[in-house]
């Protein structure tokens, strides 16, 4: 059996799946200052004592360490920065670096070595703990891991390095996800323990793993060396979730619509599509590896207002609708009135529309119009992604004349609010809808479904005579030739002997990218150059049959 | 806000001339590195555009191609130029406040007849951007300044006979490098006197000596002049590690003069030392033209940069002397040559195209009209080409020649075909980019 655990702002959902099918579910509150007990609460509506024994696997996503960054609750953190010569990074991170002569070029070379002197540094006391990035780090890890080393004395309960959090050229981004690992790690450390608290207390031995932006999971214990990855991970559960209750095989659009908004992400040979480049964290982009998403705040409790004859449907929020017992009308009511959705207390949802009726209007003409305005306004957010996805720059003539582009053919809605709206958005943009069963709790499902990942990038230079894999703060040295088969059995090795440290079952590894290029030196080839990135293989475990059940 | 700069990036990563070609696959690999390292790309001053591809007849408005353009270019060309027009739509849709398309292939060597590869060029990208620019937004004066190493010979070829396009290269000199052309006194023919600017300088000269230039001889002339759009060649071999050229021109060298210039659309021509320069050239242009902080931009090894020789400056003042004179003469020297014109005006050419050892002879003929700008003949003969040795005739119509020009340009065409002697005769129509098989 297996457990998926989605902590939420809102709700603390759990699933139970076995043989192909979701067994038991249940949403409960979250319980914001002491998670632990809404997690014990979602996990007794869903075990008993013959199922805990049956457990194989364990679960958690949770958006609750992203909240601490929203409220500006952001740790202290000592940030080393080696720029070289270049761009200026001023205004470029969350906090003023420390910047450290040292620089390495693109192809790898130390132009100059760090000179770090610890006992002149103006070494933020508060902070307990450190990330440390330089340019090209990914090329060559050395100027890194020499600060990371003369940093360690100074009693930091932490260091993280940019290359080791990415493989992915990108200073910038590199340097914000190390500074975002280091500020949530004390936070994400206390989310951990309680996770485990409330595992132990309910004797579950299973292995338990967390979900990461890009929808693969990673024992908790490795994501401590990587909490970064794992702050951004609501949306990603409900991505899987729809790929296990049914990933379409058309190109298609998919819309969770929540309480507070829709999250749209896109699919293609039923894959969710990747974002090209890293997610944004606090409105820094970062190297986190995630799906091409956006939210839009849209959601069944968004709350609707009338100024003269303008509707405006969210982002703001109210408690519920009234026709599930709230105080203001919203989204919910309108499509209970329009006949879109058949929950909830009608006559309630009928005087929500009443208050925003003017004469000569009809409560069910003002929900429709209601309803309009909110689709336009998921229309419009689809326009804007279709067309970004669209304009992504290509750098070979092939994928210019033969690049697949994207052409949605199918909508998929789940969530709460989804029968009403997404059929509604269909008819708008003239495309079919499939609401899969089960949706109402696709979070935990994908969650409960997601599968272990690794990624893992190496850059091999022959005429330097060196490769490296900076994810594993690793450069050695290379035999003269070198074909792409040896560069991917060499990867795939490394892949899979981290995969066993973190006892993690060994599944696909695929290639990702590969590019290879011969250097030339007065006009005779010298060697070359080999990037090549792989992974074992996100995805789901297997599909589910849903079915719904009320809460 | 709207960025300030819009960036076309096409490295071309499965395009070469051949494996160890200056212009191969890894060409800008490190440049690309090097941007994506910076986080460029993540800018919000700087807005990335998908290159479209060009259409022939986006081609043919400029280039007459022997027996056929289409048999002599390749996917990659039409997404260079494609790109050059996505750059210019950018800009002239008022998205971006300028642009510049980093890619390759490049195009300046390109002339308007063309038969084969040469300078690493097959079809002219700013010619066809300049076209466009005339076509889809009525821009009527435009100015080119190349800031390539080599003389863009191609250009000055297209634009001799056009008033409206100031086309000003700075270059090494011909004597010292491909591809031997590029002199004051080639300045254009006679209805366009003046409007090319030729400023061959010395080998060794520096990031000083082509920024008085700039300062002393370039900017007034641009000022003069008070182009609509101006256009920057931006080649990248004056660097003081190109492996192709003599010169010594630093980074911020570069970048200072993109700063200064501020053109409204750049596109890359040649630059050659890979490594050691187009990385860190390419991040000071593009952060020049986004209106960022480019001081820091400094090649890690400055270990080949010579001090600029005294006889490097000399030249710069002797060109701004006597170009400036020319300059200020052009209106007079113009005059004085069309009257001696009567009616026509002809220049023979031997064009050699290094890659492909095509040896051309060409016969141009300006015919002059007082109605409008008049038309074009061309008698050219190539030997060596893929398709053998090869002749053709070729009659060239401008978007404002009038109907009595258009009726004898091709009562030529019909002429030439019927003396039997032309291989090809050709017909074109640089309003529509038709080119017909007479």
């Amino acid at each position: 059996m297996l457990l998926g655990i989605d902590v939420g702002g809102t709700f603390t959902d759990a699933v139970l799946i076995a043989d192909g099918a979701i067994v038991q579910q249940a949403k409960v509150a979250t319980t914001q200052e002491q998670i632990l007990t809404g997690i014990l609460q979602a996990l007794d509506s869903v075990l008993t004592q013959q199922s805990v024994a049956a457990i194989e696997r364990v679960v958690i996503s949770s958006t609750l360490v992203t909240n601490t960054l929203a409220e500006g609750k952001n740790a202290p953190v000592f940030l080393a920065v080696m720029p070289g010569p270049g761009m200026s990074t001023v205004g470029k991170f969350p906090v003023t670096p420390e910047v450290l002569t040292g620089y390495i070029d693109h192809r790898g070379q130390v132009i100059t070595a760090p000179a770090l002197e610890p006992e002149r540094l103006k070494l933020n006391l508060e902070a307990r703990v450190a990330a440390v990035s330089g340019k090209f780090a990914v090329r060559n890890p050395v100027n890194e891991q020499k600060v990371v080393a003369q940093l360690a004395p100074l009693g930091f309960e932490k260091i993280f390095s940019g290359s080791e959090l990415s493989g992915e050229l990108n200073f910038v981004r590199r340097t914000n996800s190390a500074y975002f690992a280091a500020t949530v790690y004390e936070a994400f450390k206390t989310f951990a323990t309680q996770v485990e608290r409330s595992m132990a207390e309910r004797k579950i031995t299973a292995p338990l793993q967390v979900l990461k932006a890009d929808g693969g999971t990673l024992p908790l214990a490795a994501a401590l060396t990587q909490p970064v990855e794992a702050i951004f991970t609501g949306p990603a559960a409900s991505v899987l979730g729809i790929e296990a209750l049914g990933a379409p095989t058309l190109d298609a659009i998919s819309l969770d619509v929540g309480g507070t908004t829709t999250d749209i992400a896109f699919w293609q040979n039923g894959k969710p599509l990747l974002a090209p480049k890293g997610a944004q964290v606090a409105g820094y982009n970062t190297a986190v590896r995630s799906f091409y998403l956006r939210s839009v705040g849209i959601g069944g409790d968004s709350l609707v207002t009338r100024v003269a004859d303008v509707l405006q449907v969210g982002p703001q929020r109210s408690g519920k609708a009234m026709a599930l017992g709230g105080a203001a009308p919203t989204l919910t009511d309108a499509l209970l009135v329009a006949g879109l959705v058949t929950f909830g207390n009608g006559i309630a949802a009928l005087a929500a529309m009443e208050q925003l009726t003017e004469p000569g209007e009809t409560p069910q003409q003002v929900a429709r119009r209601i309803i309009a305005t909110a689709t336009q306004t998921l229309a419009t957010t689809i326009t804007a992604m279709l067309k970004d996805w669209r304009v992504q720059p290509v750098y070979t003539v092939n994928d210019i004349m033969n690049g697949t582009p994207f052409e949605p053919q199918l909508l998929i809605g789940v969530g709460g609010g989804a029968p009403g709206l997404v059929t509604q958005l269909g008819q708008e943009l003239q495309l079919p809808v499939q609401i899969p069963s089960g949706a109402m709790v696709a979070n935990a499902v994908g969650a409960a479904l997601a599968r272990p990942t690794l990624t893992g990038t190496l850059r091999a230079d022959t005429t330097e005579g060196f490769y490296s894999i900076p994810e594993a703060g690793l450069r050695k040295r290379l035999p003269a030739t070198l074909q792409r088969e040896q560069a991917e059995a060499i990867l795939k090795s490394w892949l899979l002997t981290a995969a066993q440290r973190w006892q993690m079952p060994t599944q696909d590894v695929e290639t990702l990218s590969y590019e290879e290029f011969f250097t030339l030196h007065d006009s005779y080839t010298t060697g070359k150059i080999i990037t090549l990135k792989m992974q074992l293989q996100p995805g789901i475990l297997h599909k589910i049959t849903g079915r719904e059940v009320a809460f | 806000m709207k960025p300030n700069l819009g960036l076309v990036f096409f490295p071309a990563f499965d395009w070469m001339i051949s494996p160890t070609h200056p212009e191969r696959q890894e060409r800008l690999l490190y440049t690309r590195d090097q941007l994506v390292e910076e986080g460029i790309f993540d800018l919000p001053q700087i807005r990335e555009y998908k290159p479209r591809l060009a259409t022939l007849n986006d081609l043919e408005r400029v280039h007459i191609g022997v027996p056929q353009l289409s048999q002599l270019i390749t996917p990659a060309h039409l997404v260079s130029a494609g790109s050059c027009l996505t750059a210019a739509d950018a800009v002239m849709r008022g998205e971006v406040k300028r642009s510049f398309a980093l890619v390759r292939p490049p195009g300046h060597h390109a002339m308007r007849v063309v038969h084969g590869i040469r300078g690493f060029c097959v079809i002219n990208i700013e010619a066809i951007l300049v076209s466009y620019l005339r076509k889809t937004y009525g821009v009527k004066r435009i100015a080119i300044v190349d800031t390539d190493v080599h003389h863009g010979d191609g250009s000055q070829d297209i634009f001799y006979h056009d008033p409206d396009t100031l086309y000003i290269s700075f270059h090494q000199d011909g004597r010292t490098l491909y591809p031997g052309t590029g002199f004051p006194n080639e300045a254009g023919s006679p209805g366009a006197f003046g409007t090319t600017i030729n400023l061959p300088l010395l080998p060794g000269t520096g990031d000083a000596g082509i920024h008085r230039l700039f300062d002393g001889l370039i900017k007034p002339l641009l000022d003069d002049f008070a182009p609509e759009i101006v256009i920057n060649s931006a080649g990248q071999d004056n660097h003081f590690s190109d492996p192709l050229a003599s010169m010594a021109v630093t980074a911020q060298g570069y970048a200072s003069l993109a700063d200064k210039l501020q053109a409204d659309i750049a596109v890359l021509e040649g630059g050659y030392s890979v490594e050691a320069a187009l990385p860190y050239v390419n991040t000071g242009i593009i952060l020049a033209m986004a209106e960022l902080d480019y001081s820091q931009v400094i090649e890690p090894d400055q270990s080949a940069l010579r001090p600029q020789p005294a006889a490097c400056m000399a030249r710069v003042e002797q060109l701004i002397s006597e170009v400036g004179q020319l300059w200020q003469n052009r209106a007079i020297l113009s005059k004085k040559a069309l009257a001696q014109a009567q009616g026509s005006w002809s220049r023979q050419k031997n064009i050699y195209y290094d890659e492909e050892g095509i040896n051309e002879t060409q016969i141009e003929t300006v015919h002059y009209c007082k109605e409008c700008r008049g038309y074009l003949t061309w008698q050219s003969t190539a030997t060596n080409t893929r398709f053998g040795n090869q002749n053709a005739f070729i009659v060239s119509v401008e978007p404002t020649s009038c109907p009595h020009c258009r009726e004898q340009a091709r009562a030529e065409a019909l002429q030439a075909k019927s003396c039997n002697q032309w291989q090809y005769v050709l017909l074109q129509d640089q309003l529509t980019g038709v080119i017909e098989n007479i």
